[in-house]
C-alpha cells in the first residue's frame, strides 16, 4: 500500500490539530504560530503571534465547530508545506457557514508552525 | 496616501494577469509556471509546467469568465507571496459557480512565477 507523501501527512496532521484546538481551546493555538506569523482574517491583517492570538481569542462566539469538506497539501520550493482547506463551521446558534482557509507551514526547531494563515467565510448571495 | 504594500501590488497584479489569461487564452498560462510548479485541481495533482498546461488547456469549456469577490496577499518568510482568491466563475452556459484558489508566487530571474496553485469549486449543498 502506497503511503501518503510526507507533506500530506504533515499538512493533514496540522489541519486536524488546528481545528481540534480551535474548537476546544483557542488559547492553545498560540503554540502553532511564531512572532513572525501573519494572519488575514476576513481581509484584516494581524502581524505576529500576540496580535493573532488577541484576535482569535476575541472572536464573539462561545462554541464553534469546524467540519472539513476538502483539503489539499503541497510541498513548496523552500521546504514549507502549503495547505488549503474548504469546509463548514457552526458557531453557537448561528447558521452553518462555509469557509476557506490557507496555511503555510514551516519547520522550525523540528516543529511545524504556521507562518501564514488566511481565512474567509463563504458569502451568501441573497440578492440574486 | 499610503501605497499598498509591495506584496499586495505584486499579488494583485499576478491575480489580475492570471485570470485575464485564463479567460482569454489558457494555452498561454505556461508563461507563469515553472517546471517545478504543482497544481491541485479539484483534488487532482499535476506536477510540472507541461502537465499543468495540458490540464488547463483540456478543460471542457469553450468560454469562461472569472469574477473576483475577495483576494488576500501575504509575504512569506522565504520571500515568496501567498495569495488567496475567492470568486465566481461562469463557463459557457453553465450556472455561475463559486470557487477558491491559492497561489504561491516566487521571484525567479526577476520574474514572479507561480510555484504552487490550488483550485476548488465551492460546493452547492442541495441536501
Amino acid at each position: 500500500m502506497a503511503e501518503k507523501p510526507i507533506w500530506e501527512q504533515i499538512g493533514s496532521g496540522f489541519v486536524q490539530h488546528y481545528y481540534h484546538q480551535f474548537d476546544t481551546d483557542r488559547v492553545k493555538l498560540a503554540d502553532l504560530y511564531t512572532d513572525a506569523s501573519c494572519l488575514t482574517w476576513e481581509g484584516e491583517g494581524f502581524q505576529g503571534k500576540n496580535a493573532i492570538m488577541t484576535k482569535l481569542n476575541s472572536l464573539p462566539f462561545q462554541t464553534i465547530q469546524h467540519s472539513i469538506t476538502a483539503q489539499d497539501h503541497h510541498p513548496t520550493p523552500d521546504n514549507c508545506v502549503m495547505s488549503m482547506v474548504m469546509g463548514q463551521l457552526k458557531a453557537d446558534q448561528d447558521q452553518v457557514m462555509g469557509f476557506q482557509q490557507v496555511f503555510l507551514l514551516k519547520n522550525l526547531d523540528n516543529k511545524w508552525v504556521c507562518t501564514n494563515d488566511m481565512f474567509r467565510l463563504a458569502l451568501h448571495n441573497f440578492g440574486a | 496616501m499610503g501605497d499598498k504594500p509591495i506584496w499586495e501590488q505584486i499579488g494583485s497584479s499576478f491575480v489580475q494577469h492570471y485570470y485575464q489569461l485564463f479567460d482569454t487564452d489558457r494555452t498561454q498560462l505556461g508563461s507563469i509556471y515553472i517546471d517545478a510548479s504543482c497544481l491541485t485541481w479539484e483534488g487532482q495533482q499535476f506536477q510540472g509546467k507541461a502537465a499543468i498546461v495540458e490540464k488547463l488547456s483540456s478543460l471542457p469549456f469553450t468560454k469562461i469568465a472569472h469574477s473576483i469577490t475577495a483576494q488576500d496577499h501575504q509575504p512569506t518568510p522565504d520571500s515568496c507571496i501567498l495569495s488567496m482568491v475567492v470568486g465566481q466563475l461562469k463557463a459557457d452556459d453553465d450556472p455561475i459557480m463559486g470557487f477558491h484558489q491559492s497561489f504561491i508566487l516566487k521571484n525567479i530571474n526577476e520574474a514572479w512565477v507561480c510555484t504552487n496553485d490550488m483550485f476548488r469549486l465551492a460546493l452547492h449543498n442541495f441536501g
